[in-house]
């Protein structure tokens, strides 16, 4: 993912990791960016899903 | 026999991947780079009729690094002595990448470097004089348009024939310069880079070359770990933040020195409004420009066409009568069918303020947010508010924090752990507490104030007012250093709306989930509450203060709402205001009281397990009262002045 705030890309792990420290990180959504701190919501899987889907169709149609 | 290594390194999408095929051609393997999930493209190739083994590593922005990603390419440059390194460059972006250049100069690592996209940079109007840049820090440079071929002729030439040159590292002050020299002494060890790259890492406090540093110098490494202990104590700031200022200043050095002034005197109007946007003169109408934007979109789209659809249809003809029907019918306890369909039931109060209210106005909200965001603003918006901030005698550093805390000032509050000093932590956190409203109150007062522009400027100018005033004292009573703040500025760009989407989306998807069970959980201690008596206390306890500020007594219930969460509160005042509970001058009253109002408890907890629970509450001590105070002085000098809204 690329952080919208400093265009760092990473990945959401990474992004995730960051929060550990937090009491609230459990139940958070957010994913924090490692170089500015920027937050964004983690992608629902739903979202994931459709997008690989599409990725698929687009690769055998080629 | 072992191969020639070739190692391509470089930021994210700077065309590394299409030199790699360009110079391989075929027999490319991937794998994952042992122990991680970093997928890494090595290919073999014959370049000047030498054969090498061509390494593509992951996106790199520094030497001292952040992911995992970047983690994986320094261990490639450290742990496979290669032959010859290529780092390819974005030649538009030459001095934002250039610092990365610096550091592996510093290092000693044998260094090409490529300007890639070099039709991309002309056509914006950059005349790049690459045989002055070679010149300026003494390694081969080659500009190319990898996707096209042009330049690869040269480029394989100057790989292939290369050979080490000694290239002057850049100079720091004389106080990290002299404690270079004397540290490198000390080191014993042999090491794959320079020793001079080394102390500037261990300055930087970077885990692994610690490590290193440790199992090399054994016992020697608590006396080299002193010394560079005393050199970071005579700075304020993190040392990466120092080398980070050190190496961007000569970038922008060079950069200046080797990029001719505009071939075109015309520049894009991308780049003009770029421009615009972090300058203080056109900044200003820009700022307002796009609060406006987003007062009349969630105001007017949000707030009446979404919010009477889903209250007055939805709630209001199917849902809210037919579950009181049946509550009624299969409960028999008064008391409990309050829980669910009374005045503050979970249904009827809860629910129907987190679906028919919240929901339409936070889901236009985050749309428009999701949309300035793609476009890169938000950056822009960060180098603005730093120079207005600098101007009140703030840390400019603070900006980030202050920014994130318009989406959710608790998460923001987490994010003030990564200012260097005490004082700077402290500010921040008393500023988000105070004065930033979170992404979802903002909504709710944007809807609130919809239609009503003279109100919403008054808002606006009052909370400003406070944040700069406060900031500015709170700096005085507080005092310290005020360090710089710089960040990288990416390109403007075009949104896209599956981006727009997607993160409305998201953000939609996970406000909500936080926020349905918090709101049902208000409505259930608020009938526990009214039950054992507390709720109807508080609100004894808060009518003389509401009245106080000239607010009719009713608003006392959505300030107690205002303590689950700030946006409970506003979405209660919005109830309020539809049902005709308050005046003009009332409702610009409550709306900037709540908004300077204490924390919600989130933000409350989070700010004492941050700032300690002495800190914790004396902000609480101080916004509470505060927040009254601004309440009754906006309502007097309203109706002094015989102000009609």
């Amino acid at each position: 993912m690329k952080c919208a705030l400093c265009g760092l890309e990473f990945k959401e792990e990474e992004g995730v990791s960051r929060c550990r420290g937090c009491p609230l990180a459990r139940s958070c959504g957010l994913v924090r960016c490692p170089n500015c701190g920027y937050e964004v919501p983690l992608e629902p899987k739903f979202l994931k899903a459709f997008k690989k889907w599409r990725k698929r169709i687009n690769e055998t149609k080629r | 026999m072992r191969l020639r290594k070739l190692v391509i390194v470089g930021g994210p999408n700077v065309g590394k991947s299409v030199i790699f095929n360009s110079l391989t051609k075929r027999y490319v393997t991937v794998s994952n780079y042992p122990g991680t999930t970093v997928e890494v493209m090595r290919g073999k190739a014959i370049i000047e009729e030498r054969k090498f083994e061509v390494v593509d590593t992951p996106g790199m922005y520094s030497l001292c690094p952040i992911t995992e990603e970047e983690r994986v390419s320094r261990s490639i440059l450290l742990r496979e002595k290669p032959e010859v390194v290529l780092q390819v460059v974005d030649a538009k972006n030459l001095e934002r990448m250039l610092p990365l250049t610096l550091q592996l100069i510093e290092a000693e690592v044998p260094l090409v470097l490529d300007l890639n996209f070099m039709d991309e940079a002309q056509k914006l109007g950059m005349k790049i004089d690459l045989s002055s840049l070679e010149a300026q820090i003494g390694i081969p440079v080659v500009g190319t348009v990898a996707t096209e071929g042009k330049g690869m002729n040269l480029l394989k030439k100057r790989l292939g024939q290369y050979s080490k040159k000694d290239a002057q590292p850049i100079k720091y002050d004389r106080i990290i310069d002299s404690s270079i020299k004397e540290a490198k002494d000390l080191l014993k060890g042999e090491y794959p880079i320079s020793k001079r790259s080394i102390i500037t890492l261990l300055l930087q406090e970077d885990p692994e070359i610690a490590s290193l540093v440790r199992l090399k110098e054994g016992e020697n490494y608590p006396f080299i770990k002193k010394t560079l202990e005393d050199v970071k104590n005579r700075y304020s700031h993190p040392m990466n933040y120092v080398f980070g200022l050190y190496r961007q200043k000569k970038a922008s050095q060079i950069a200046d020195l080797v990029t001719a002034p505009f071939a075109s005197p015309k520049v894009g109007l991308g780049e003009r409004l770029s421009r615009w946007m972090m300058k203080p003169l056109t900044g200003f109408p820009i700022v307002l420009l796009t609060l406006f934007g987003l007062y009349e979109f969630v105001g007017v789209f949000g707030a009446q066409i979404s919010v009477d659809f889903l209250e007055n249809i939805v709630f209001g003809r199917y849902i809210s009568p037919f579950m009181t029907e049946w509550v009624r019918r299969i409960i028999p306890w008064l008391f409990l069918q309050n829980l669910f369909v009374g005045e503050y039931g979970i249904i009827t109060l809860g629910i129907r303020y987190a679906v028919a209210i919240i929901l339409p106005i936070v889901a236009t909200f985050f749309f428009a947010f999701s949309f300035i965001e793609d476009t890169g603003y938000l950056p822009r918006l960060a180098m603005f508010v730093d120079r207005l901030f600098k101007k009140v005698g703030l840390n400019g550093r603070a900006v980030i924090p202050i920014v994130l805390g318009f989406g959710c000032d608790a998460m923001a509050t987490i994010t003030t752990r990564t200012l260097e000093t005490k004082r700077e932590r402290i500010l921040a956190s008393f500023l988000l507490a105070l004065a930033i409203p979170c992404s979802a109150q903002l909504g709710v007062i944007l809807a609130l104030l919809a239609g009503k522009p003279k109100s919403f400027s008054i808002w606006a100018g009052v909370v400003a007012l406070n944040f700069l005033l406060i900031g500015y004292l709170a700096s005085r009573v507080l005092p310290g250093e005020k360090p710089l703040f710089y960040m990288e500025v990416p390109p403007l760009r075009w949104p896209k709306l599956s981006n727009i989407l997607s993160k409305t989306y998201s953000r939609v998807e996970w406000y909500f989930k936080e926020v349905l069970p918090i709101f049902v959980l208000a409505s259930i201690l608020i009938w526990a509450g009214k039950i054992t008596g507390l709720f109807d206390l508080a609100i004894r306890g808060l009518e003389p203060l509401v009245q106080g500020i000239g607010l009719p007594s009713e608003t006392a219930v959505v300030f107690l709402y205002g303590f689950f969460r700030r946006d409970f509160g506003a979405a209660g005042l919005f109830d309020l205001t539809r049902t005709g509970g308050l005046s003009g001058v009332e409702l610009v009253v409550a709306v900037v009281t709540l908004t300077l109002f204490v924390p919600c408890i989130a933000q409350f907890s989070i700010t004492i397990k941050e700032r300690g629970l002495k800190t914790g509450l004396a902000m609480v001590a101080f916004i509470f009262p505060f927040a009254f105070l601004v309440g009754f002085l906006l309502n007097l000098a309203l109706n002094l002045l015989g102000v009609k809204l």
